[in-house]
């Protein structure tokens, strides 16, 4: 059974090429079939091939699917493998698994819209690539996988292009990702210069047999590699592009900056921990930006108005645990909360689409409330999600969040130990907020706006719309009690005691925040607001709501100076060489040669004469 | 020299390809019809491909003193035969519009594709110029072939021409070689070589440079290129892909095995000869290319190039030589028949000219998506983008000469690929471009139902797959590797210098 490991990704792959050729000449329905189909297939594909990996591990627990030679020139030979272990297991489970109930819930979101096939080609080509990020077993290969997620983030980002505003969040996100790729490329040259391979487990062996503990060369490549990671992670400094990436529909949202795509740095970083582990300098920067980014994100959640935004944070926020955790070397407890966060996450994703369309396209909070009567389902949902991100036991958040502040404690990391507890309070503030201002209350958006946003709510039907919420909703109460067996791949958790009232602290601040939040909000909520619109408070309140003013930062830092730098260029000493050497060169090099091409047939026996006699005069005087 | 059935059955891909011609013939004696004479071609030359296969089983076989039925020839049988298939099936749709007889291209077509079997073969210096010649003959048939077209005729009177005078080189060359040597064969001048029967001489070596101006002209390296521009624009667009892509692959092949079973390798001076000449065609190829508005020249100044890179790989002795070779030549020929396919769809049926300046291809995306789609990935595959033919092709090139050290060669190489990006580029983004559609190009819309049609999508499907999964035709050329005469004492290196 292991060997249809390959039809996991063969089956969105096929089902992307049939929808992009059928240039939208095909309809809905048939779109649903091929679209949703291919995605059902694979997860099915993934349940049979992971159940029978569960009931005989194969010997070293991993199976590995030789596909075929990419190539083969000395030095040099990159083997089209998948590998399934325990690790990427999990990650062909969340991604076909999460993937699927997504890709149902946008048959219902999408219903009407236009380009609807293109949306489903684009969503199966995703899912191809992000399989293919965490089956393969080489690192070339991984970086294939990952640039195709990049290209279909951009895509699907893009995907409502008629709007300039959605198309520039596309280019945005394509750009800063872009900065960590060339990074991540970078690290890989240097690995396969020093180590002469890219097949992971070799290349990890490899770096072990030759590479001291905190060896120089170890932590550039480590670094480097962490510099992919925190571009597709949307981790510090790297995080701008995800908040605006919520331009794309939200089951995009749901599916790449919740669910799969920014778990790939995550990944990634697990993938290769063999490498991590020689360089302490690596680990420590690991762990300090998935602090620092757990906190930024925090308080800029709170600040926000926009309901997707909220959403947007606490991913970024919540992948900062899962940094935290790689970094105090909790590597079980991190993809514990990939998998967890991927369920919750995705349920909040698609519960606010949910809200959003029946709002009517309505995003900002301020102009929702109430709409726990109108919309049950759809606030149950935000419930079970609020409760897992806000690590409520005894839903799936609980377990895992609470694993990586235990574990951060218990590795000796005091301080950032500290920077959990208080993101945990931040997480459970702005949980309670959103909902707070999305479900209770009066109905603030009873008259519709220019933009025809708000008015009427009308209740969601449609199978298509209550199967991913229900699956999700259990699967975020109960799927912490699925605990990960990943002591064959990853090493084990680091162990130690921690006082009782330690242990209880992340739960006290939880609860303590949801109780804060009702007052501070809601029954108080206007003096809060006058206190945040005036003097420091607005001061403060901006800067929240302007991500940190990093947008700003790298705004004055980066792109002003380079566009400075672009237009001082335009006429500068290189630009003297371009046109001097290049344009002008060429040019006339080309006119030059070009009047050997004149047509003349004896012109061109003699030029085989004089070539012959060239010949000939070198054999002859060597 | 006994004739068994196991040579028979060898020598089955030549023998079902001159029945072909004459079947062909007489087809068209008994009946004029374009349909059926065609089918009588195209089955005959399927058969011929099938029969490979049976070949292949009892391959090696030394058939007379003449010809070699090895995998190596077997390999080449495939690309020529490949090719002629496509050029059959697009030449079909193509001329339907011919106002006159269309029915003797096929002849001409089988016959051709007959020269390259045999050319593939030669061991011998006889068939080597009996198997050229028959290429070149009934090749200025072929371009010339509408003949009331001018710009046909003058590219058929010119190729005549000059492959004549590059045919009288290569004869004298011969000649020189049998004055000092007294034999035709190419394993018994090595033998006589390694054994020093042979004194050493300036004369094989002269021979050997004649030799090599003949098939640097049927190839078209610089300096003797500049005959292609101008015949590739003339000639029909079908005619001109297999001008490009099946008889200077076979040429191209049979200079390798001559190099390796002649051991002319291993004379420094011939290859620095031909390393001189990689470099000026890489180098002019790809400057005259940079600015070309016309797209069948543009691929005849890429051909040139992209046979420097051929070179490149030739001339690197490195282990796997013949297979970079080998590999770079299939995947080029896939490529470049497939973009002249796309040339003669748009082009179909024949009119005055072809579809062959950029502005026929503005816009073409927004009309024919799938065939500007498929024109696109030939374009990138040429210019080497991953996941395409051409990028494993250069691959190896790269591989090879980094691996023996060969700088300038690696430079020129790296300067090539830069170029190329430019001009492939500059003529794919043409056809995404927007503005003002002039259509005087009308393809016909059920083009993916005609033969010519499927041959292309056919090759794209094979570009792809080399590019991605280029593990069994690797195989295949591992297979049919040459092997040179176990390593002697040569006296040829000494005698160079």
């Amino acid at each position: 059974m292991l060997d249809l490991l390959f039809l996991v990704f063969l089956f969105p792959l096929l089902g992307f090429f049939v929808l992009a050729v059928s240039r939208g000449h095909i309809s809905e329905r048939t779109t649903n079939v091929i679209g949703i189909g291919a995605v059902g297939l694979a997860a099915l594909t993934t349940a049979l091939v992971g159940y029978t990996f569960l009931t005989t591990i194969p010997t070293g627990g991993a199976y590995t699917q030789l596909l075929w030679q990419w190539m083969d020139v000395p030095g040099f030979h990159p083997e089209f493998a998948l590998r399934l272990d325990a690790l990427s297991l999990v990650m062909i489970s969340v991604v076909t698994g999460v993937g699927f109930l997504i890709v149902l819930f946008s048959a219902w979101y999408m219903h009407g819209e236009e380009g609807y096939s293109r949306f489903f080609a684009y969503m199966n080509l995703f899912i191809t690539s992000m399989l293919f990020l965490v089956l393969a077993d080489d690192l070339l290969f991984v970086y294939f996988g990952w640039e195709g997620v990049g290209l279909c983030s951009y895509l699907l980002i893009g995907f409502l292009y008629k709007d300039a505003e959605n198309g520039s969040a596309a280019r945005k996100a394509f750009l800063v990702t872009r900065i960590g790729d060339v990074a991540f490329a970078i690290g890989m040259w240097l690995l396969v210069k020093e180590l002469g391979t890219l097949n992971i487990q070799d290349m990890v062996a490899a770096a072990h047999e030759h590479w001291a503990v905190g060896s120089g060369v170890a932590t550039a490549a480590a670094l480097l590699l962490l510099g992919g990671a925190c571009g597709k992670s949307a981790q510090f400094p790297l995080q701008t592009w995800l908040p605006d990436a919520m331009a794309g529909p939200t089951p995009v949202s749901a599916l790449l900056h919740a669910a799969t795509m920014v778990i790939a740095g995550v990944y990634l970083i697990a993938r290769t921990h063999g490498l991590f582990l020689l360089s302490p300098v690596a680990m420590q920067t690991v762990a300090v930006i998935g602090a620092t980014t757990l906190l930024i994100a925090g308080l800029c959640a709170l600040a926000q108005t926009d309901i997707k935004r909220v959403l947007a944070y606490s991913t970024m926020s919540q992948i900062g645990y899962m940094f935290l955790a790689l970094g105090v070397g909790a590597w079980g407890g991190a993809i514990f909360h990939v998998m967890t966060h991927a369920f919750f996450k995705a349920l909040l994703f698609l519960a606010s689409g949910s809200v959003i369309l029946a709002c009517h396209h309505e995003q900002q909070m301020a102009r929702m409330g109430g709409l726990r009567k109108k919309l049950p389902l759809t606030f149950w949902s935000f419930v079970a999600g609020g409760a897992a991100l806000a690590a409520i036991p005894p839903s799936a958040g609980f377990f895992s969040k609470d694993a990586i502040i235990h574990l951060s404690y218990v590795s000796g990391h005091h301080g950032l130990w500290l920077c959990a507890i208080f993101g945990a309070f931040l997480t459970a503030l702005y949980t309670a907020r959103m909902i707070y201002l999305t479900f209770f209350g009066e109905y603030r958006g009873t008259t519709p706006d220019a933009h025809g946003h708000g008015g009427e709510v009308h209740r969601p039907t449609g199978l298509a719309h209550h199967i991913p919420l229900t699956v999700l909703i259990i699967a975020s109460v109960v799927g912490g009690f699925w605990g990960l067996k990943l002591i064959d791949v990853l090493p084990a958790a680091p162990s130690g005691e921690q006082p009782m009232w330690l242990e209880a602290l992340p739960l006290i601040v939880s609860f303590a925040g949801i109780a804060i939040a009702w007052p501070l909000f809601m029954t108080f909520g206007k003096t809060t607001e006058r206190l945040t619109h005036h003097g420091f408070g607005n001061a403060i309140r901006t800067l929240w709501l302007h991500a940190m003013g990093f947008d700003w930062l790298w705004d004055r830092l980066l792109v002003k100076p380079w566009y400075w730098a672009a237009r001082f260029g335009r006429r500068d000493a290189t630009d003297i060489f371009g046109r001097a050497v290049l344009e002008t060169g060429f040019t006339h090099a080309n006119q030059l040669i070009a009047l050997t091409q004149n047509g003349r047939v004896r012109w061109y026996a003699a030029s085989i004469g004089l070539g012959a006699v060239l010949i000939l005069a070198a054999v002859i005087y060597s | 020299m006994n004739f068994t059935s196991d040579s028979w059955i060898a020598l089955l891909p030549i023998l079902v390809t001159s029945v072909t011609v004459v079947a062909t013939m007489l087809a068209i004696a008994i009946r004029r019809n374009h349909k059926w004479n065609a089918t009588i071609c195209v089955a005959g030359l399927n058969l011929a491909l099938l029969s490979c296969l049976l070949a292949l089983n009892v391959a090696p076989q030394q058939v007379t003193g003449l010809l070699v039925i090895d995998k190596f020839a077997l390999f080449y049988d495939v690309i020529v035969l490949g090719a002629a298939l496509a050029t059959a099936t697009l030449s079909f749709n193509y001329m339907e519009g011919y106002a006159g007889e269309k029915e003797e291209l096929y002849v001409l077509l089988a016959l051709t594709a007959l020269g390259g079997l045999v050319l593939v073969s030669a061991t011998n210096f006889v068939t080597f110029f009996i198997g050229m010649e028959i290429t070149a003959v009934s090749m200025y048939g072929m371009i010339g072939y509408p003949h009331r077209d001018r710009r046909a005729l003058e590219a058929s009177i010119k190729y005549m021409i000059l492959s004549a005078i590059a045919g009288a080189f290569i004869l004298f060359g011969m000649a020189l070689i049998y004055a000092q040597t007294g034999t035709l064969s190419f394993n018994q001048l090595a033998d006589g070589l390694v054994s020093g029967t042979f004194a050493a001489s300036g004369l094989l070596v002269t021979g050997g440079a004649l030799i090599i101006v003949g098939v640097g002209f049927e190839v078209s390296l610089v300096p003797f290129h500049l005959w292609a521009p101008d015949v590739y624009e003339g000639a029909p667009a079908p005619i001109g892909g297999y001008l490009a892509t099946a008889s200077k692959a076979a040429m191209f092949a049979v200079l390798l095995r001559y190099f390796v079973e002649s051991r002319a390798y291993e004379s420094a001076l011939l290859l620095d000869i031909l390393s001189v000449m990689a470099v000026l065609s890489i180098v002019v190829g790809n400057v005259l290319a940079l600015l070309q508005q016309n797209l069948k020249r543009m691929l005849a100044y890429s051909a040139i190039a992209h046979f420097g890179y051929a070179l490149v790989a030739f001339v690197a002795t490195g282990a796997f030589a013949v297979e970079a070779v080998g590999f770079y030549l299939a995947s080029y020929v896939v490529t470049t028949l497939g973009a002249f396919g796309v040339i003669a769809i748009i082009s179909t049926p024949i009119k005055a000219s072809d579809a062959d300046t950029l502005y026929d291809y503005r816009g073409q995306f927004w009309r024919r998506p799938y065939l500007a789609a498929i024109l696109t990935a030939m374009l990138m595959s040429l210019a080497g983008a991953p996941m395409t033919a051409l990028f494993i092709g250069k691959l190896y090139v790269f591989a090879a000469s980094i691996d023996q050290r060969l700088w300038i060669l690696v430079g020129a190489v790296t300067f090539g690929s830069a170029a190329g990006l430019f001009y492939y580029s500059r003529a794919a983004i043409v056809m995404f471009q927007r503005r003002r559609w002039v259509e005087p190009f009308k393809a016909p819309r059920n083009w993916t139902f005609q033969a010519g049609g499927m041959a292309v999508i056919t090759l794209t499907f094979l570009m792809l797959l080399m590019g991605l999964y280029p593990q069994p035709v690797m195989e295949l050329i591992k297979a049919a590797g040459l092997h040179a005469p176990q390593a002697g004492n040569l006296a040829l290196n000494v005698l160079a210098h």
